[in-house]
């Protein structure tokens, strides 16, 4: 061990007189700039890939998805799950000096659910959460108004991490916005709004010092431009959403870069209005299925960056049943459907989907050739996003089909699900089925995870039967990335903790 | 002169109230900001929304948040983003510049090669020179900016690795931005320069200014080009405010931090404030610079002064 570090202290020595002392450091290129690094200002998912090195949680999830301890080492569920015990981690510091206790963690939940939270869309996600109980300055008790199973994942993440209370009261709100402190590997530098945020790091983090100096960001949302940084070296990392399908070739070319994916939680379908029309009919909305051959638009529109899926929900989703298939595909059944419905050829339908999706659009051009064949002529409809979410959908004024995209950092089919067809819910304008607004009832107050499980895959099987929706595809997360880039790990949902990563 | 002047700020004011009523109230038309906020939290009540539409001022009636925007707007305090409560005025302060820097140099660059390559084109008219620079114009007005732009981007940051492919930094970054521009405003504004000269050239004055027996420069620059200033200037002027609005698309392909990167991105997430302060600066810009146009006018040419 002495000889190991005297060792390694002459190499440093002779490197250093060698070379002047270089830093490293490693350029992000994100594609949106959240406007504040407050941690219940937001829902965007670019936030969390930068603040995932500012912030600590309560638990910690892994690249592999596992919970971990985080700035609480262990808890212990109590009273039936309405009551968690946290204990804290000991000798813990904020950027600024100030110690992580029991406060701290008060302090945040607090202002979550009061009156600062109100203000921003993190609050209504920790809903369970009625109040947080100071026991002694290392261990807190969360009291919940009703068990929620998917808390503890949620506490890794977005409004759960960890601020610092002075910092905050001597500074104000505002300032905290743009000058984020947490406890996390990275400390903040600088940030220029639109432009860039820049982190050095953090020695004094508890799971160690982080390999790289500093870790910036830049916020370049053309993925042209992205790609243009990367090959131009500089910038070492594109992360998600940016790299479009079609530009992973030429990143693949350039043989100092390299593309890296992942299976991410992002899951594409074409929803159906099962109230009106031809599709109101289980057969039509089968046949439909059927008749369209989703492996093929996922090697070939796809470039094979995704996957099939049975329900909507991706493979790595707590829901997921692996034993499921989707229905094959086979024209000559949806036609045997088609006609038993009494649905004649040539007979008109309707897809809307996203304008500013080119790759979607691709692929419901393909969805379209494929129904043409089973004698269903469907129009595409292109609609401005903002438009569709919040107009189109939500008051029941779509075509037969529509595009759903649909993805949660917590990989939790309940996420999905409840909000797809739970009677009365904005996204499920048109179906109402109460045996399954039970299943979906039932699974949220349950705390034992292997009867959950069960429930949210019984919930998958049901909808399918019913063909709620034309599950298509989970997209995999693209990064593009420097050769020059060591030892990094792509993570599902964006949360790119970037601690262990370095630059040769 | 003076009453002139009044009635034009009087013309531009009312520009300015009929723009900032159309765009305050057509953006509240195409969906609301809370749901914006919380796209992908699927588990956002009614209550919820209600209370971020409260924090966000857009749950009063149209005219009362209108009239709070005008208000605002006399003391220059745009409020603020939406999108994470940064002060508008500050963002507008950051981006402004940039964009004007960049439009000062597409309009330095676009007139210091349109006017020579003009004038050239006027005196050699019919000549080699002449068709050589109306055909090369010709294929600068043809190609697509943004297509340009990615060509430039793929010669100069990626294969010669000479310029940085986006972001303002030093004065490399504004190279490939300005040039995209310029060749395009240059196509047309050496047309205009050759045509403009050819008529000035034609007058009985330039005649008497030769049978003086004047060097051609001083009869081309400082005879010919001083009468052809007026539709110069005009047409410049009008450029330089249809450069502002246009700018968005280079700004987006170079990352320029800009106005039109501001608003872009405004749109997206139906940031109210930020857009609508975009929309606001950049009309008072293009309202000024037609004054300032009108101004420039009576200064060059001192038969305006007299008439008004």
């Amino acid at each position: 061990m002495y000889k190991a570090s005297l060792k390694a202290m002459l190499l440093s020595g002779s490197f250093a007189l060698a070379l002047p002392a270089l830093a490293s450091t490693l350029t992000v290129s994100s594609p949106q700039d959240p406007g504040s690094w407050d941690p219940v200002d937001t829902f965007l998912v670019n936030w969390s890939s930068v603040a995932t090195n500012i912030y600590d949680g309560l638990t910690y999830r892994a690249p592999d998805l596992t919970l971990q301890p985080g700035l609480a080492t262990s808890w212990e569920q109590l009273d039936e799950g309405s009551r968690i015990r946290f204990h804290l981690r000991e000798n813990v510091t904020f950027h600024n000096g100030e110690s992580f206790n029991a406060e701290s963690v008060k302090f945040t939940f607090d202002r979550l659910m009061g009156e600062e939270g109100k203000k921003g869309p993190q609050r209504s996600n920790y809903a369970a959460i009625q109040s947080v109980e100071v026991i002694d300055p290392l261990t807190v008790d969360f009291h919940l108004n009703a068990p929620d199973p998917v808390l503890l994942t949620k506490l890794a993440g977005y409004g759960a991490m960890i601020v610092p209370p002075n910092y905050i009261k001597e500074n104000g709100e505002e300032f905290f916005n743009t000058h984020p402190v947490g406890t996390g590997p990275f400390k903040f530098e600088t940030y220029e709004p639109k432009v860039r945020i820049d982190l050095s790091a953090y020695e004094n983090h508890w799971g160690g010092a982080p390999k790289l100096d500093h870790l910036n960001y830049r916020f370049i949302s053309e993925p042209s431009t992205a790609v243009a940084e990367l090959q131009s070296g500089r910038v070492d990392l594109v992360i998600p959403p940016t790299i479009p399908i079609g530009m992973i070739s030429t990143i693949e070319d350039d043989p100092k870069l390299d593309v890296v994916t992942t299976a991410s939680p992002t899951v594409f379908a074409l929803r159906f209005n099962t109230r009106d029309g031809i599709t109101k009919d289980e057969r039509v909305r089968k046949a439909l299925i059927y008749g369209v051959d989703r492996q093929a638009i996922i090697d070939s529109i796809l470039g094979g960056q995704a996957a099939q899926i049975s329900s909507f929900q991706s493979n790595i989703s707590f829901g997921n049943d692996p034993d499921m298939a989707p229905l094959p595909y086979d024209p000559n059944k949806a036609m045997q459907l088609l006609k038993e419905a009494g649905v004649k050829p040539g007979t008109k339908l309707q897809i809307d989907i996203r304008g500013n999706d080119a790759t979607f659009s691709e692929v419901a051009q393909a969805v379209a050739s494929y129904l043409q064949i089973v004698g269903i002529n469907a129009t595409i409809k292109p609609y401005e996003t903002n438009v569709l979410l919040n107009d189109i959908i939500p008051s029941g004024k779509t075509g037969a089909m529509f595009q759903q995209k649909w993805g949660g950092w917590t990989l939790d089919y309940d996420n999905t699900a409840y909000f797809m067809y739970h009677t009365g819910e904005k996204w499920n304008p048109y179906d109402s089925d109460s045996a399954l607004d039970e299943m979906l009832e039932s699974q949220r107050s349950i705390t034992d995870m292997s009867k959950r499980e069960e429930i949210l895959q019984s919930i998958a099987r049901y909808t399918a039967d019913r063909a709620l929706e034309m599950p298509l595809y989970s997209q995999d997360a693209i990064f593009g990335i420097s050769k020059k880039v060591k030892d990094f790990t792509p993570v599902p949902d964006n949360r790119l903790r970037l601690n262990e990563v370095y630059v040769d | 002169m003076g009453s002139f002047l009044l009635k034009r700020l009087f013309q531009a004011v009312f520009v300015l109230l009929a723009i900032t009523l159309i765009v305050a109230y057509a953006i509240r038309l195409t969906g609301d900001p809370a749901l914006m906020l919380t796209q992908g939290a699927g588990s956002v009540t009614e209550a919820d929304l209600q209370m971020i539409r409260e924090s966000l001022g857009i749950n009063k009636p149209f005219v009362a948040q209108y009239l709070e925007f005008l208000q605002s707007l006399l003391v220059l305090d745009f409020g603020r983003s939406f999108l994470g409560g940064t002060s508008v005025s500050t963002l507008i302060a950051q981006s402004l510049p940039a964009t004007l820097a960049l439009a000062t140099c597409v309009m330095f660059v676009s007139i210091v090669i349109s006017i020579p390559l003009g004038i050239k084109a006027a005196v050699s008219k019919g000549k080699w020179a002449d068709q050589v620079i109306r055909i090369v114009s010709l294929i600068g007005l043809s190609f697509p900016n943004f297509w340009l732009a990615l060509m430039l981007v793929l010669v100069f940051s990626i294969w010669l690795q000479w310029l940085p492919p986006s972001g303002m930094t030093d004065f490399t970054s504004f190279i490939m931005p300005a040039f995209t521009m310029a060749i395009i405003l240059t196509a047309t504004n050496v047309r205009l320069v050759r045509s403009s000269m050819l008529e000035t050239l034609q007058s009985q004055y330039i005649m008497v200014a030769r049978a003086k027996g004047l060097s051609e420069n001083k009869v081309l620059y400082k005879h010919a080009l001083r009468n052809c200033a007026i539709p110069l200037i005009t047409y410049f002027g009008l450029q330089f405010g249809g450069l502002l609005g246009g700018i968005v698309v280079i700004e987006r392909v170079f990352n320029w931090p800009g106005l039109g990167t501001l608003a872009f991105d405004a749109v997206g997430s139906r940031d109210y404030p930020v857009l609508q302060a975009v929309i606001t600066v950049l009309s008072m810009l293009i309202v000024g610079v037609n004054l300032l146009v009108d101004i420039a006018y009576g200064l060059i040419d001192p038969r305006i002064r007299t008439e008004s």
